[in-house]
């Protein structure tokens, strides 16, 4: 063999072990675009053009058993039951991030939010949200009542809360929490009370 | 540079498209595989009027899987353990493909959707046999495919003792779910492949047990023994074994004998459910949610809470005895009950105090629960409305609640007291508390540690004692 064809076989492994490494590469970054990409949309693009709005969240915490309030920027629709659904996206959303102190099913999400009056929400949750939601009577009350006091915080002519799963009644959200009722958000700010 | 970026973009195109391929939408139906490595379950598809199955989750669980598509193509290379790869083609919309590079028709056309290949039911054992070599048994109509010789087949032999009892033999231990109704076991077997040994329906003639039918469906294999009197059900022999015979008549739970010491979750000793009392007396009934296929949380994968709330629902009862207070349980065993149901026992039997018992992997230590209710100017003693029975009773479930909370804390274990919208405690016509035990640190198996039960069952126990006074006793 010569040295001209050694050389060449040299450089040919080279570059063969350089695409290697690349491809490497190419493929943790396709998995991280395709994570950060699920997780922007569960956090939920603004449904909106407009300037971002703060609102209040109650954000559960498994690990101490508390809501902790907290302030995001979301840009909200000008139509009421839109906007309550867009505070619970954004709500939904923190809990879908990777590093939620109370993870919630990988597809959550918050189909509709209607109106029964001016002072009733019923919030329509998809079957992804109540099928694999942690199991425990601490972990769905913290759930539940997030969602009660979040849209209080937003809405605060909504004193009671309904929740259903795929537009029918459950009985309840993961084997303990009562879906069958409507929640007053007073008897639940005692519960928050408790909580923080 | 070209090259590169081209390289690039193909590898890149295959990774999307491979993460296309996992996000299908649900299983209508499934079909069971049962091969000596594994069990597994596989989504069934009804297309064109039958049912397909994908070819990725299908031998997938048999060895390594790699497929892949080329414009209607359908490229699929099965390396079987310790194997080399053997390739299989399909072209979508068409019933000829290759199967290891001989010619093969399927009796319907390979669909391709969302970049996935499928197959009719109806091939699924042939190709299999043709990858594997091994002898495959379907039956089509009940969901199961069988590779190997891995069935299972069962032996009946009826002993007509007082009472008469069933033996169901099996060649290996099993597991079955086990429900029970008035004068019927039934015994669902879902990872077992369990098959029929002989006829199907075994009729006795036997004053207690009247016969036993096997069937399968639905991915699953179903034994039913029937009888003129309940029945329960017991292991035996390891799990090789399960005695059929008739259920003990219930005492009442009033009066009820100092229960035994606490053993183990056993989801094989059914129990009868509680009666009503006939004499007035002080009564706790505990109840361990869940129970059947209703698991509960998943503590860990092998540890269901309803097997862990069953533990400490008997450390409980033993507890209570030890302090002098009749305990009884709504469920002794491994059995669904309603939530309606737990709420209608529990008021039939009119206890002193109904105690429900929980658990969960997240959270740490004991939380303490009373109904969220709005309080209620209702009389104990007058009629109640169902959906709020519990609010009469809020006050003294308070004062337990913060009792067992104070006993928690004495033993410096880790508790709160709260509300929570919790069923069926809102239905519940008699002073109620739940407790879920978490955790006491972050060892998620620590939570079925004897000690860490031990030292919970004798705060609840001792909370319940110490407010005892406060309580009514028993109505007549």
């Amino acid at each position: 063999m010569t040295r001209r064809v050694l050389v060449m076989f040299a450089a040919l492994a080279l570059i063969a072990l350089g695409l290697t490494f690349y491809a490497l590469h190419l493929k943790r970054k396709v998995a991280r675009d395709e994570q950060l990409a699920a997780e922007q949309q569960r956090a939920l693009a603004p449904l909106t053009n407009g300037p971002p709005t703060p609102v209040t969240l109650y954000i559960a915490s498994d690990s101490d058993g508390t809501l902790r309030r907290t302030q995001v920027n979301v840009t909200l629709p000008p139509e009421r039951t839109e906007r309550d659904r867009a505070v619970l996206r954004a709500l939904f959303g923190e809990y879908l991030q990777s590093s939620s102190s109370h993870p919630i099913g990988a597809d959550a999400d918050v189909r509709d939010v209607y109106l029964l009056g001016d002072d009733t929400a019923v919030v329509d949750t998809n079957a992804a949200f109540a099928d694999a939601h942690p199991s425990g009577v601490l972990a769905e009350e913290l759930t539940v009542a997030s969602i009660v006091v979040t849209l209080n915080a937003n809405d605060s002519k909504i004193e009671r809360v309904k929740i259903l799963v795929n537009g029918q009644e459950r009985e309840t959200l993961a084997g303990h929490a009562d879906l069958r009722r409507f929640y007053e958000a007073s008897n639940i700010g005692q519960v928050v009370k408790d909580l923080q | 540079m070209a090259i590169t970026a081209g390289l690039a973009l193909l590898f890149a195109a295959l990774l999307t498209r491979q993460a296309g391929v996992h996000a299908q939408s649900p299983a209508q139906n499934q079909l069971t595989v049962y091969s000596p490595r594994t069990s597994y379950s596989v989504p069934l598809l009804d297309m064109n009027g039958q049912p397909y199955a994908g070819l990725v989750e299908l031998l997938e669980p048999l060895g390594s899987v790699d497929a892949r598509i080329d414009g209607k193509k359908y490229k699929l290379h099965f390396t079987p353990p310790g194997g080399r790869p053997l390739e299989l083609q399909f072209t979508g919309g068409k019933d000829k493909g290759k199967v290891r590079g001989n010619g093969y028709k399927l009796p319907a056309n390979f669909v391709l959707q969302n970049g996935r290949g499928y197959v009719p039911l109806s091939v699924t054992s042939q190709i299999i046999s043709r990858l594997l070599g091994s002898d495959i048994e379907l039956h089509p109509a009940a969901r199961r495919l069988f590779i190997g010789s891995v069935q299972l087949r069962y032996t009946l032999e009826l002993h007509k003792d007082n009472p008469s009892r069933l033996l169901l033999g099996f060649p290996s231990p099993v597991n079955p779910t086990i429900a029970t109704e008035p004068g019927r076991v039934r015994l669902t077997f879902r990872r077992e492949p369990i098959v029929s040994s002989g006829p199907e329906n075994v009729p006795y003639s036997d004053p207690l047990i009247s016969g036993a039918t096997f069937s399968e469906h639905d991915g699953l294999a179903e034994l039913d023994v029937t009888g003129t009197a309940p029945l329960m059900a017991n292991f035996a022999d390891g799990g090789k074994t399960i005695i059929v015979t008739g259920a003990p008549a219930p005492p009442p739970v009033a009066q009820e004998a100092p229960p035994p010491p606490p053993a183990p979750a056993n989801p094989q000793n059914p129990v009868p459910q509680p009666r009503q009392p006939a004499t007035p007396r002080f009564l706790v009934l505990i109840d361990p949610a869940h129970g059947g296929s209703d698991i509960g949380a998943a503590i860990t994968p092998s540890l269901p809470e309803k097997d862990v709330v069953l533990a400490l629902a008997r450390r409980v009862q033993h507890e209570l005895a030890n302090r002098g207070i009749a305990a009884g349980l709504l469920r002794n065993s491994d059995v669904a009950i309603t939530l309606d149901q737990r709420a209608t026992w529990t008021n039939a039997a009119r206890p002193a105090l109904y105690i429900a018992l929980h658990a969960a992997n997240t959270g740490q230590g004991v939380h303490v629960f009373t109904a969220m209710l709005p309080a209620a100017n209702l009389s104990p003693q007058g009629f109640l409305p169902w959906d709020t029975a519990q609010a009469a009773f809020l006050d003294l479930s308070g004062s337990v609640a913060g009792s067992v909370a104070a006993e928690l804390e004495s033993r410096k274990l880790p508790n709160a007291t709260l509300l929570a919208p919790l069923r069926p405690m809102n239905n519940i016509a008699a002073p109620a508390i739940a407790v879920e035990i978490a955790p006491p640190s972050g060892e998620v198996d620590e939570i079925a540690s004897a000690a860490y039960q031990e030292q919970v069952a004798q705060s609840i126990a001792a909370g319940v004692a110490a407010v005892r006074a406060k309580l009514p006793e028993v109505r007549p």
